[in-house]
C-alpha cells in the first residue's frame, strides 16, 4: 500500500466520523489531515518543561525506536497545542543498544539525574528486564509501547500498550489452527530467555492444549543464521512456520525460504513485527496471499479517530522515513493516554512523580480504535491490557484483514481476566 | 614504583570517598562497570607484562565469574561475598586449566588457544544464557528474573560503586603483593629465559599455572561484581571479540603499571559512554581505539601509563633539587 493511497483512504474513513471527532482540513492543498493533540489550543506551550523519559533499543538485531519516535511526534504536537496546562513536555530518550549495561545507565540517567516523572513509549528487548526493579524502587510508572520481554507484562511498574510476542504469537498460531487447519507449528524466535523461549514456549503450550504439536527454533541474536534456522524448522516436521522475529530479521528469514522455494510447501504466519507498511514491498510478490500476520494494534486503514490522527501526527511531526507500524501506533497511543491523564491531573502536582504515578495507575477503561479492548493500568503485579488482536494477510502490496478483533485462547491470560473482572471491565 | 603504589592507594581512597558522591546516577553505573573491567584488565595486563603471555579470553572468563555468581545467588541463600569469592575461585581454576596448554605453547599459538576458549565460551553463553532464577543446572527461567542480592555495604548504586572500587583495590594489591614476593621473582626469571629459570630451580609449571589462576581470579571477581550491579547478564557482553578488544586496550593502557589497567578500563567503558552522552555513535570509539593501538605499538610500548610516568619523570627532572 503506498503512502498516497493510505492517506486518501484514511481521510475518507475519518470523514465518516464527523468533524466533531476529528477535524479535517486541507492545508495548502497538501491534503494533510489536521491534527488533534492534548488540549488542542493551537498555542505553543511556553512554561517550565515537564520531564518525561523513554528508552528504546536500536542496534543489531533490530530497531525498536518506532514507539519512542511516535511518542515524540505526539508530544511535539501537544507542545504546539497548549502542552500540559501551558507547560511543554520535555521528552528525553536514550538508546540501550540491546546492551544491559547501557540500559541500566539510561534508566539511572533519566530517573536519578533528570528526575523524569514518568517513562512513556519504551521499546526494547533488554531494557525492561534490567530496569523493572529500578522502576519499582524509584516509584515511577513506565507506559511502554514496544515491549518484547516477560518483565513488561509481569511487573508492577510497567504497563505496555502493545501485546508483546507471547499474545501475538499465540494469536497467530490460534488463527492458523482454527482457520488454516495447522497441526504442527514451528516458532522461530530469538534465543533470549524472556523473549523467544517465553513466547514460543507459550505457543507450544497452546498447541499442546489443543492436542497438536508445536516446537521452537531459537536464533542467536548476535549472529543469527537464518538458513540453519530454516532447516531446523523444516526438520521439525511442521506444516506451519511462525516467524516471531524483529522485522528485518524476519524478512531475511523469509527471503531464505523464498530462495529454497518453500512458500507453497508450508503455511506461513508471523507475530506483529511484520505489520509495517513497508514490509509487503520488501517481501515482494512471492509472499502475496501467503503470509499471515497478527497485528497487535488494529489495522491502520480500519479508520477511527485515533488511527487517522496517528497518521496525521506522524506526517506532521515525525521524520518522513519513520516507521508506521504496530509499535508506532502503540507509541502514539501510550503518549496520548498519558497526556490525557496528565491534563486531568492537578497542574500543581505535575512535577511530583508520586502523583503522576498515582494518576497513571488510576487509568481505567480508556477505549481507542487502535486497540481491540479497553486500556487500563490498576494496582497489580502484572499488566497486560492489550490481549486481543487482528489477523491480516499480505495482499496486493498491502495488508488485508482476515479476522477482525479476536481474543486469544491461552491459560496464560487467566490472571489478567481475573484482574479485569475486579476492575469491572469484563 | 613504590611511590606509584602509595599514590595509587591515596587515589583509590579519594575515589572511594568522592566518586559515589560527585557522580550522578548514570555515571555511578558507568564507573561501577569500569571498576569491574579494570579488575579483568589487571589480570590480562599482569600475565602479559610479567610472563609475556597473551590471554585473549579475559572478558569471557568474566562471563564465567558472572555465571557462577548468578547461579549461586539464585540457588543458595549465601551472602554476596561468598558468591563473589566462589565466582573468583571457580574462574581461577578455569584459568589454571587454561594454563596447561600455556606450559607448552608460547606467543601466537597461546594467544590463539585462549581466543578459541573465548569463542567456545561465547557459544555456551549464547546457547545457554545466564541464570536468572530458573530451575535445573542452567537456571534459566523464561519468565520474570529473580532478584540478585547486593552486599550489606553496597545496597544503593553509589554504595555499590564504593564497594566495587574497594574490591578492585584489593585485587590490585594482591597482584602487587605477588610481584614483590617469590612469585614475582620467579615470573621475572621465566620471562627472561625459561631454561635459565629451570636451571635455577624455579618450578615453571607451578608459577605459570599460578599466574593464570590469579588472572582468572581477577576476571571472575570482575564478572561477579558486574552481575551484582546489573542483576542479570547478557551473552553479548562477553563475546570473544570483547576479549580481543580488552587485550588491545591493555596494550594501549600500558600493561606494566597498575594505572595502565585503570586507563584500559576507562577507555573500554568511559570513552564510549562519553561519546554516547555527546550524541556521537559510540562505535566511533572502536576507530579511536584502533588509532590508539597503532600509536602505542609504534611510539609508546608502555602505553598511556608509560607516557604518564615519562611525563612525571620529566617534570621531576626539571624541578631543582630533584634528581631525575
Amino acid at each position: 500500500m503506498t503512502m498516497r493511497v493510505l492517506r486518501k483512504g484514511s481521510l475518507k474513513t475519518a470523514a465518516m466520523f464527523g468533524a466533531g471527532m476529528i477535524a479535517l482540513a486541507a492545508s495548502g492543498g497538501a491534503g494533510m489531515a489536521a491534527v488533534s493533540c492534548g488540549a488542542n489550543t493551537g498555542q505553543a506551550a511556553t512554561g517550565a518543561p515537564v520531564k518525561v523519559g523513554g528508552i528504546f533499543g536500536n542496534a543489531a538485531p533490530g530497531d525498536f525506536s518506532a514507539s519512542t519516535t511516535a511518542a515524540r511526534a505526539y508530544f511535539d504536537c501537544v507542545n504546539a497545542n497548549g502542552g500540559l496546562n501551558g507547560r511543554p513536555i520535555q521528552y528525553l530518550t536514550e538508546n540501550d543498544q540491546w546492551n544491559p549495561e547501557l540500559a541500566a545507565q539510561a534508566a539511572s540517567k533519566l530517573l536519578k539525574d533528570e528526575k523524569v516523572v514518568a517513562m512513556v513509549g519504551n521499546g526494547s528487548f533488554v531494557e525492561m528486564a534490567v530496569n523493572a526493579p529500578t522502576y519499582k524502587a524509584e516509584g515511577v510508572m513506565t507506559m511502554a509501547s514496544a515491549c518484547a520481554v516477560s518483565e513488561c507484562f509481569e511487573s508492577p511498574n510497567i504497563v505496555s500498550t502493545n501485546q508483546g510476542p507471547l499474545p501475538s504469537t499465540v494469536g497467530a498460531a490460534q488463527y492458523m489452527v482454527e482457520e488454516k487447519g495447522s497441526k504442527n507449528v514451528s516458532c522461530i524466535g530469538l534465543a533470549i530467555p524472556d523473549v523467544g523461549p517465553w513466547s514460543c514456549g507459550a505457543m507450544e503450550g497452546y498447541m499442546a492444549s489443543k492436542g497438536l504439536a508445536g516446537s521452537s527454533v531459537l536464533l542467536n541474536p548476535a549472529s543469527p543464521d537464518v538458513n540453519s534456522a530454516l532447516l531446523e524448522a523444516v526438520g521439525s516436521g511442521a506444516d506451519t512456520i511462525l516467524v516471531n522475529l524483529p522485522a528485518g530479521l524476519a524478512i531475511a528469514f523469509l527471503k531464505a525460504a523464498e530462495e529454497q522455494g518453500m512458500g507453497d510447501s508450508y503455511q506461513w504466519a508471523s507475530s506483529t513485527p511484520l505489520y509495517d507498511r513497508t514490509v509487503p514491498e520488501a517481501l515482494g510478490a512471492y509472499w502475496d496471499g501467503k503470509m499471515y500476520v497478527n497485528a497487535e494494534m488494529t489495522p491502520w486503514d480500519k479508520g477511527g479517530p485515533d488511527a487517522v490522527n496517528w497518521l496525521a501526527v506522524m506526517d506532521a511531526y515525525a521524520p518522513k522515513e519513520a516507521a508506521r507500524d504496530s509499535f508506532s501506533q502503540s507509541g502514539y497511543l501510550s503518549a496520548k493516554i498519558f497526556v490525557d491523564a496528565m491534563l486531568a491531573l492537578d497542574p500543581a502536582t505535575l512535577d511530583d512523580r508520586a502523583a503522576v504515578t498515582a494518576a497513571i495507575t488510576a487509568i481505567k477503561g480508556v477505549t481507542s480504535d487502535l486497540m481491540c479492548g479497553p486500556y487500563y493500568v490498576g494496582e497489580a503485579d502484572r499488566h497486560m491490557p492489550n490481549h486481543a488482536g487482528t489477523m491480516v494477510v499480505v495482499k496486493g502490496g498491502g495488508f488485508e484483514t482476515v479476522r477482525d478483533c479476536y481474543e486469544y485462547d491461552s491459560p496464560y491470560f487467566a490472571p489478567i481476566f481475573e484482574q479485569e473482572k475486579a476492575l469491572g471491565l469484563r | 614504583m613504590r611511590m606509584s603504589g602509595v599514590i595509587g592507594v591515596i587515589l583509590l581512597a579519594v575515589a572511594v570517598v568522592l566518586l559515589p558522591v560527585l557522580a550522578g546516577g548514570q555515571w555511578v553505573r558507568i564507573f561501577t562497570s569500569t571498576a569491574c573491567f579494570a579488575l579483568a584488565a589487571m589480570g590480562a595486563a599482569f600475565i602479559y607484562a610479567r610472563l609475556g603471555m597473551v590471554s585473549l579470553a579475559q572478558v569471557a572468563l568474566m562471563g564465567v565469574g558472572g555465571w557462577v555468581f548468578l547461579r549461586l545467588n539464585h540457588a543458595t541463600a549465601l551472602p554476596f561475598e561468598a558468591n563473589l569469592l566462589a565466582a573468583g575461585l571457580v574462574t581461577s581454576v578455569l584459568g589454571m586449566l587454561l594454563a596447561l596448554p600455556a606450559l607448552r605453547m608460547r606467543g601466537l599459538y597461546l594467544a590463539l588457544m585462549t581466543l578459541m576458549v573465548a569463542g567456545a565460551l561465547e557459544i555456551v553463553f549464547t546457547a545457554r544464557q545466564f541464570p536468572n532464577g530458573g530451575t535445573g543446572f542452567w537456571g534459566v527461567a523464561t519468565s520474570f528474573s529473580a532478584t540478585v542480592r547486593r552486599p550489606l555495604l553496597g545496597q544503593s548504586d553509589p554504595a555499590y560503586l564504593r564497594y566495587s572500587l574497594l574490591v578492585m583495590g584489593a585485587g590490585f594489591l594482591l597482584i602487587e603483593a605477588h610481584r614483590r614476593a617469590a612469585p614475582g621473582r620467579a615470573w621475572a626469571l621465566i620471562r627472561r629465559s625459561e631454561a635459565a629459570a629451570i636451571a635455577s630451580g624455579v618450578n615453571v609449571t607451578l608459577y605459570k599455572t599460578w599466574a593464570f589462576g590469579l588472572s582468572g581470579l581477577l576476571a571472575g571477581l570482575g564478572g561477579g561484581l558486574l552481575a551484582g550491579s546489573l542483576g542479570l547478564l547478557d551473552a553479548a557482553t562477553f563475546r570473544a571479540s570483547e576479549s580481543v578488544l580488552l587485550f588491545a586496550l591493555v596494550v594501549v593502557g600500558g600493561a606494566r603499571f597498575w594505572f595502565g589497567a585503570v586507563a584500559t578500563a576507562v577507555l573500554y567503558r568511559v570513552a564510549p559512554a562519553l561519546l554516547n552522552n555527546w550524541g556521537v555513535d559510540a562505535d566511533l570509539a572502536l576507530i579511536l581505539f584502533g588509532a590508539a593501538l597503532l600509536h602505542a605499538v609504534i611510539t609508546a610500548p608502555d602505553g598511556i601509563a608509560g607516557q604518564i610516568l615519562g611525563f612525571v619523570g620529566a617534570l621531576r627532572g626539571r624541578m631543582p633539587g630533584v634528581r631525575p
